[in-house]
């Protein structure tokens, strides 16, 4: 047992490395590398926590989609795990998007909130992982809990287009996305920021694995301490 | 596929003589829905802001608020006494249990919203008659997008220990587009406006009735399994 575990987390630990080294290269590049925004002034660098936080809620949102599926398939536990921590780090990068957006909005907008479509649509889908994550700890654990989980999960990321026009053709605020246009990737913007964005969204994955697999393992000792209990308590 | 018609068919008349012998769910969804607009008309002042614009939003809350209501009694009524058990133990397609609770959901709200319309029109002093076409196009599509996926959502939290609380959590959310959509439409069709320049909003809701009557009929299998 316990060498299977060292065995584990040899590839823990470099993925650890790298995200370290990673999110160091992104301060660095965000606080030192960058340049000042010209018409937007300091506060504009909260732009490069806020985009890949933003990334990486709807990329852990869809692994709970894939993950949600092959569960409903598969009937295997490991799927069920992984939906679980993917949808816990989704919340927690959705909130920072939640909570970095009001930021950089104050001084840029003059207000904290304004109900454009991106905002609202981020919202709602923090909502909906909130109650993913409520009826999960609402349910005792089991298939049962799994199987209820993973329909909501295949629910709401079905949900997500027809949110996303509905909140569009509601309103319409949010600056148009500056580095994903039709002229191209990151045109018309200084290159040292697109550099910059692009080292913040790849340490944010690096550190989304990293997250991934610490959940992933911890939630596989209380599966593992679980049935140890259960084999002490039949076993006298 | 006749057989499964008149299983379908079965489970809503199930529904329809245990509602017209109890009457205990039409009733209270009703006075509630009444509540609520009464409320949403205490709490803005009529004579300052339109109702043509605020009218339509007051409607589908009031709509949405007593159809959870209708929602949390549909599959709860089935726990008891272990009515869900024979339901499941009847030689008859999951989906087929989908179906029939999903239509008689869908009825019982259209029910109530038949009767909720006019007391609509008086509180709110809108000519509805005019366009009542387009207004009960609206008003359906938008009721089969929320029975869609409520029935689904529904026979899922029933299992749960706070079922009253968990439903509308989950389900609120993931109606936004049914709400937002249904708001808007029924908007256009008060000021008199013909539904083709919003044909978008239309199609959106087609779409998310389409998509959610679907993922439920693939899904029902996995919740309704014991």
């Amino acid at each position: 047992m316990s060498e299977a575990s060292q065995e584990n987390d040899s590839p823990g630990y470099s993925l650890m490395a790298l995200a370290g080294i990673g999110i160091l290269a992104a301060l660095v590049a965000i606080f030192l590398y960058v340049p000042t925004e010209k018409t937007e002034g300091v506060v504009q660098r909260i732009m490069y926590f806020h985009v890949p936080s933003a990334w990486i809620a709807f990329f852990a949102f869809f692994i709970v989609f894939l993950c949600s599926i092959l569960y409903l398939w598969k009937k295997e536990r490991e799927w069920d795990i992984y939906a679980h921590a993917s949808a816990e780090i989704g919340i927690v990068f959705c909130s920072l998007v939640l909570i970095t957006g009001p930021l950089w909005a104050k001084p840029i907008w003059g207000r904290w909130w304004v109900w454009d479509s991106r905002l609202t649509l981020t919202l709602v889908l923090w909502l909906i992982y909130v109650a993913y994550l409520m009826l999960r700890a609402q349910s005792e654990a089991g298939s049962i809990r799994a199987k209820y989980a993973a329909v909501i999960g295949i629910v709401g990321f079905l949900d997500i287009p027809l949110i996303h026009f509905s909140v569009l053709w509601w309103r319409g605020f949010h600056p148009q996305p500056k580095f994903i246009t039709t002229e191209g990737l990151g045109a018309g913007n200084d290159p040292s920021m697109n550099v910059t964005l692009l080292i913040a969204l790849g340490a944010f994955t690096l550190l989304y694995f990293l997250l991934m697999s610490l959940r992933v393992r911890l939630e596989r000792m209380k599966d593992e301490i679980d049935r140890i209990k259960k084999e002490r308590l039949y076993s006298h | 596929m006749n057989t499964y018609l008149s299983q379908v068919k079965a489970i809503v008349w199930k529904d329809f003589v245990t509602e017209l012998k109890t009457r205990e769910l039409f009733s209270s969804m009703f006075v509630f829905a009444i509540l609520v607009m009464l409320i949403f008309i205490f709490s803005i002042n009529l004579s300052i802001v339109d109702a043509n614009q605020v009218g339509p939003g007051v409607l589908w809350v009031a709509i949405l608020f007593a159809g959870t209501l209708g929602l949390n009694r549909s599959f709860t009524l089935e726990k008891e006494n272990g009515c869900l058990q024979g339901l499941m133990l009847a030689p008859v397609d999951r989906s087929a249990i989908y179906f029939g609770k999903m239509l008689s959901n869908l009825a019982f709200l259209l029910i109530m919203e038949a009767f909720l319309l006019p007391v609509f029109m008086i509180f709110f002093n809108v000519d509805l008659v005019s366009h009542l076409t387009p207004l009960l196009a609206v008003v359906f599509m938008g009721t089969l997008g929320f029975s869609a996926l409520g029935t689904l959502l529904s026979s899922l939290s029933s299992n749960l220990k706070t079922r009253e609380i968990m439903l509308p959590i989950l389900l609120y959310p993931l109606i936004v587009p049914i709400a937002i959509g249904s708001v808007r439409l029924t908007g256009q069709v008060l000021d008199g406006k013909s539904l083709a320049d919003m044909m978008n909003w239309v199609g959106l809701i087609l779409c998310f009735d389409i998509i959610f009557i679907s993922a439920s009929i693939m899904t029902i299998d996995h919740i309704l399994e014991e």
